[in-house]
């Protein structure tokens, strides 16, 4: 058995999520699974990391990287949730894990990292705020056109248009939930009672889309449709992950908190409003007037109001007309 | 399962009982000519490739539509999607094997239209595996192991053209293979971790088998003409060093149901 403890760095997490990463997500799903003893980092410096991601998973001076290497290696070390399977299940667990990363993976990746409004009101600002400050600048973008050259490599090609490319990722993926949600059934996991590495890696898929705010999407919309596929993560998350959930849960009153301040902020931002209105009023009312002036509108003539030798009728006169005609210029 | 869902995807699928009870007015309409293009079959075509020609071609035999091949030199070029094989139906083009399949089901020819939903799913999940694990490694071994490269892929790729672009096009083809392996990550692998990625394939293949006749039950599926088309040319290439031959001869269930098929549908 491990002399030493394993140390697993995952993407920190957000949304109520343990880590917002789907496979940092599925790896942290099949330890808590097998109840492996491992000490789990959350980070968002991935400075360290061989390849420049999540997850890694240190033990005896060896690391791995790869969802796929990090299960055959708990499972070398007689970690495993697989083990009750029939050796047909487990056929049934290679061929939907190349379901997931051949149909569902091309969309997350479009999803997260090639829909603009997606990746500039989520994704990017949500990197940038976990990254430390240099690598911040530039991981983003290389992730960015990583993902961007695997869904155009596998899906596209140069005979198809973007448009063609996005709709057929979308579709697939949105044919994938559906064999999902009939290989579940009204089972509570995939293969019966006991979670699988399947219902990891589902749950890592799954869990971001459903959880996540993301800007009105068709996919996550296909996703709530399937309520066998929701209830399993949600299932996941409150057997597995209360604390995720109970820290989300502070988040969020924190956050209302904060917005009933904003809303007193608000009234006491009112009178500065007032005070702008009015100045700008004055300004413009004082830009008309000066306007008036020079054109020639508004005649202004200084006289004394009792020099002896002029009759006092004439500047009557006068000055009356001045009234009138810088009423006509307001007006 | 919500029967919203399964409205939605009617078109989707050939789960849908709807779709199967309009089959006989459906099956006049497809009268016109089906022919089946792909690229000269002994002297040209790839590794790669000739699985997916011969998946389809096992899948339309399967299914007993009436079609014709016609072998080109160009297919590729021919090709909406830019890849082999691809079928004309009147004035239509469909490439590859998935969109060949769904468009038959939506004229009527499926072949699990009466099998139960879950058995679907999981053959869907299984040409998936076909798909994400066999075609990779039949790839990598046609593209990216220099023996097979030099000696079969490019001569029988570039075979058609005139010097120099027998040289030049052969070269952008595997630039292509190699920046999509590196993708996803299998450029890193070695020969013999992706024969360990067959052998896993092939186990998972053999276990979901096991004794039946076909995959699903006694009658043939999608996923029957796609294992065809992979297991036969697994077992029949000439290829240097020949990582593969042996492989399949450890699972006697595989190489008897591939025996089966081709005596059954190709004759």
């Amino acid at each position: 058995m491990a002399s030493e403890k394993m140390k697993l760095e995952v993407w920190k997490g957000d949304w109520g999520l343990p880590s917002v990463d789907p496979h940092c997500l599925a790896v942290l799903a099949y330890c808590k699974y097998s109840g492996v003893p491992v000490d789990v980092i959350k980070t968002g410096n991935p400075w360290r990391s061989p390849t420049g991601n999540f997850p890694v998973l240190r033990h005896k001076g060896e690391s791995y990287c790869k969802v796929t290497d990090i299960f055959s290696y708990l499972r070398k070390e007689h970690w495993g949730s697989d083990f009750e399977l029939s050796t047909k299940q487990s056929a049934d667990v290679i061929a939907f894990s190349a379901l997931l990363e051949e149909k569902l993976l091309p969309a997350l990746l479009h999803l997260w990292w090639m829909d603009d409004k997606t990746f500039i009101d989520v994704t990017r600002p949500w990197y940038s705020r976990a990254i430390p400050f240099p690598l911040s600048l530039f991981l983003p973008g290389r992730t960015q056109k990583k993902a961007e050259l695997r869904v155009n490599l596998t899906k596209g090609g140069e005979y198809i248009s973007e448009m063609e490319t996005e709709a057929k990722v979308y579709k697939e993926a949105k044919e994938c939930l559906n064999l999902l949600s009939h290989k579940l059934g009204d089972k509570q996991y995939m293969f019966g009672r006991l979670p699988s590495s399947l219902d990891a890696l589902v749950f890592g898929y799954l869990a971001p889309l459903l959880k996540a705010p993301l800007p009105n999407n068709q996919l996550h919309n296909h996703l709530i449709q399937c309520d066998n596929l929701c209830r399993l993560v949600n299932d996941v998350l409150v057997t597995f992950f209360p604390v995720d959930l109970r820290e989300m849960e502070e988040k969020k009153k924190k956050e209302q908190q904060q917005k009933s301040k904003n809303v007193t902020m608000d009234n006491s931002e009112f009178p500065h409003r007032r005070r702008n209105m009015f100045l700008a009023g004055i300004f413009a009312l004082t830009t008309m007037a000066i306007y008036a002036w020079s054109s020639g509108l508004i005649q202004i003539q200084i006289s004394d109001l009792d020099p002896a030798p002029s009759p006092d009728s004439r500047t009557n006169g006068k000055r009356s007309q001045v009234a009138v005609e810088a009423g006509g210029a307001q007006s | 399962m919500s029967s919203v869902l399964d409205q939605e995807n009617i078109d989707n699928l050939c789960v849908d009982v709807s779709e199967a009870s309009g089959t006989s007015r459906e099956q006049q309409k497809w009268s016109e000519d089906v022919i089946l293009f792909q690229p000269y079959q002994v002297e040209q075509i790839t590794l790669p490739d000739y699985a997916q020609c011969l998946a389809v071609e096992a899948f339309l035999r399967m299914t007993g539509i009436i079609f014709r091949v016609e072998q080109r030199t160009n297919a590729a070029e021919m090709s909406p999607s830019g890849k082999v094989p691809f079928i004309q139906v009147g004035s239509q083009l469909i490439a590859e094997f998935e969109p060949i399949v769904k468009f038959a089901a939506s004229k009527g020819y499926c072949l699990c239209k009466d099998k139960p939903e879950q058995a679907v799913a999981e053959m869907w999940a299984y040409v998936s595996m076909l798909d994400n694990i066999l075609t990779n490694a039949e790839l990598y071994v046609a593209w990216m192991v220099p023996d097979v490269l030099a000696e079969v892929t490019k001569p029988r790729y570039g075979c058609a053209y005139p010097w120099p672009l027998n040289w030049i096009l052969p070269w952008l083809k595997q630039r292509e293979v190699q920046h999509l392996m590196t993708i996803k990550d299998w450029a890193s692998k070695s020969l013999g971790e992706v024969t360990g990625e067959v052998r896993v394939c092939l186990r998972a293949l053999s276990e979901k088998l096991d004794k039946n006749k076909f995959f699903l039950g006694p009658t043939p599926s999608e996923l029957d003409a796609v294992v065809f088309g992979h297991i036969f040319i697994l077992q029949t290439s000439k290829l240097p060093g020949s990582p593969f031959n042996k492989l399949v001869s450890q699972f006697d269930n595989l190489g008897n149901f591939c025996k089966r098929i081709e005596s059954t549908y190709f004759f």
